[in-house]
């Protein structure tokens, strides 16, 4: 009974833990969206120091290619967008992970007091 | 096996208390670690943005290159003035030095809103840290001792309190300039005490002092300010009356300084009088006085070059242009107190101001410099209607009157325009004799007399009159020069 309960808690031990993993990336990932986010406000807002007079390049592999100043303003605001949109929906991933690694907990947490019962079962059987 | 269960154990409150407590902690240390990162990032765009300010100052420098990771060797760095600045995310810009001034200051404001955020965190952070900290230091005795232990620690809090109260005061210092404002944080401030204590009483009172003469200049220095705004605002004044005196003096020119002012404003009149009279042949001079009045400093530049001229005697057109100042002289001397009356509207720069534009009516940009204006104006009179060239042709028979021969006259005039556009000559001669309402012969005349106005510096007058007098002959055929000198001599002989 208790070697049972403790296989299977072992099992939810391991998917809960893999939960975890999985939310650690996905803040990790949020965290680097939201660098991103600030470079590219960073960026934004310098391109708008900018005026027509000066030439504007992306690099892209190991070459530098020039860009019109609108291009890359759009290109930016563009970009601004997909990073707010990927933070969305981020955030909607960790709540979700969130909620089911409680559940996950209370499971766990229930299995464990079952484990330690059937365990002082046996102990007082012993 | 138990203990590897994460959360599944209910932990002690000591112990939460601990971990909290480490991980504010790690918190506060990561806070100051990442405000370390920025400073020293900022400490880089200072540098930056020194040599950003000067590296444009000179066109290339002399450089030691790079070269591998071993070499180096001399080289020049041109174009100082372009800089490629990464923006991020790997968009580059080509900017000037000036710009890629901007975007660091830029950054670095984003970088101060960062640090300020950091130490804000790191400051509150650090609070809860003390907080827990006391709450570990009763904790870890037994529950029942607990409570005493509050109580002494409440007294103990009592002594930091007063403690605090003496040692604050130098921390508060520089940041508040009122006294007031020392004793309320002091009151107020309960949990810097830790290193406050270590100051003592006799530098509170030295700072004290300090405080209170420091109080004493910024006081002196309000009061300086404020006599200074007061001050300011008399200037205001005065610069208003002064103005407003010197459009008096201007008034009363004609009598008080007539030599040196009369002529400056009558330089005017002669190009800009067309215009007026085209509106008012009446109000003509009080007009032309109106509008010199406000110039009078531009004129009086002006009019030096043409009095040299005048002297030099190499045009006629100017020479009758003289006459006709005199005759205005005249002319305003009668009608002097009519022009003072008119005069008396204006107290202020403003209405001179308002005056000017209105005397440019339609005239977008009432600033232009007057030499413009006038040129401008003398376009416009060209335009204009028959009014303007009766009035400029009497001036003419003045002029001529003056001259003597009007044979002369007609053949200077002819020479003067032939410098100037020597193609339109023909349709002088039809246009000149025929009738006096062509526009052309209007535009001919006067312009020959504005570049004298316009292009003629108050420095060298002579030397770019000459200048001009070289110029012309260029154009115009040879023939024209000697017949010219000839009349000049002439003009002067009868002159004489």
């Amino acid at each position: 009974m208790a070697e049972a309960i403790q296989k299977k808690l072992k099992g939810e031990v391991e998917k809960y833990s893999q939960m975890q993993k999985d939310v650690s990336k996905g803040v990790s990932a949020r965290q680097k969206l939201e660098t991103q986010l600030a470079e590219n406000n960073i960026v934004k807002e310098e391109l708008d120091l900018l005026d027509i007079t000066n030439t504007v390049y992306k690099l892209i592999g190991p070459v530098l290619v020039k860009q019109d100043l609108d291009e890359a303003k759009a290109t930016v605001t563009k970009r601004l967008e997909y990073i707010n949109g990927e933070i969305q929906r981020y955030e909607a991933l960790l709540k979700d992970l969130e909620k089911k690694s409680e559940q996950h907990r209370e499971v766990l947490s229930s299995l464990q007091q079952e484990f330690q019962k059937a365990q002082g079962l046996a102990v007082g059987k012993v | 096996m138990f203990e590897k269960l994460p959360l599944s154990q209910p932990l002690a409150c000591p112990r939460s208390c601990y971990a909290k407590c480490a991980w504010r902690r790690e918190v506060v240390k990561d806070c100051e670690s990442r405000m370390q990162h920025w400073k020293k990032v900022s400490g880089d765009y200072d540098t930056l943005n020194n040599r950003l300010k000067t590296l444009p100052d000179q066109l290339s420098y002399d450089i030691t290159v790079p070269f591998g990771p071993l070499a180096f060797m001399p080289g020049k760095l041109v174009h100082t003035n372009e800089v490629t600045a990464l923006l991020g995310d790997n968009w580059f810009a080509k900017v000037s030095a000036k710009q890629a001034q901007k975007i660091v200051s830029h950054r670095m404001k984003y970088m101060k809103n960062e640090l300020d955020d950091l130490s804000k965190t790191a400051k509150d952070f650090e609070a809860r840290v003390g907080l827990a900290e006391d709450l570990e230091n009763i904790s870890p005795g037994k529950g029942d001792y607990v409570d005493i232990r509050e109580d002494a620690r409440n007294i103990e809090a009592a002594v930091n309190k007063g403690r605090q109260r003496t040692a604050h005061k130098p921390n508060s210092k520089p940041k508040f300039d009122a006294m007031l404002d020392l004793k309320e944080e002091n009151e107020e401030n309960e949990e810097e005490a830790e290193d406050g204590g270590s100051r003592k009483c006799t530098i509170t009172e030295e700072e004290l002092w300090a405080k209170l003469d420091e109080l004493e200049k910024l006081e002196q220095l309000e009061d300086e300010q404020d006599r200074l705004c007061d001050s300011a605002d008399m200037n205001g004044e005065d610069t208003s009356s002064l103005s407003s005196e010197e459009e008096k003096d201007g008034d009363a020119a004609p009598s008080v300084n007539g030599l040196s002012l009369k002529p400056s404003r009558t330089s005017a009149p002669h190009s800009k009088a067309p215009p007026f009279t085209d509106r008012k042949p009446e109000g003509d001079d009080d007009e032309e006085e109106e509008g010199n009045r406000l110039p009078t400093i531009f004129f009086s530049h002006a009019m030096e070059p043409k009095k040299v001229r005048i002297n030099t005697g190499k045009n006629t057109m100017l020479k009758f242009s003289e006459r006709k100042e005199q005759k205005e002289h005249s002319k305003r001397k009668k009608k002097n107190g009519h022009s003072h009356h008119e005069l008396h509207k204006i107290t202020t720069p403003v209405d001179i101001y308002r005056l000017f534009v209105d005397v440019k009516n339609g005239e977008p940009i009432p600033r232009k410099s007057i030499l413009k204006s006038r040129s401008r104006e003398n376009s416009v009179c060209s335009d204009t209607s028959e009014s303007s060239a009766a009035d400029f042709e009497e001036r003419r028979m003045v002029g001529r009157s003056f001259s003597h021969d009007e044979a002369t006259h007609s053949d200077t005039s002819d020479g003067i325009t032939e410098e100037d556009s020597p193609t339109a000559v023909p349709l002088h001669h039809a246009s000149r004799f025929e009738a006096f309402s062509g526009t052309v012969v209007e535009k001919d005349p006067m312009p020959s007399a504005v570049p004298h106005l316009t292009i003629a510096p108050p420095a060298l007058p002579t030397i770019l009159e000459r200048k001009q007098e070289e110029v012309a002959p260029d154009i115009a055929p040879p023939q024209e020069a000697p017949k010219r000198v000839s009349k000049f001599k002439a003009a002067r002989l009868q002159q004489k």
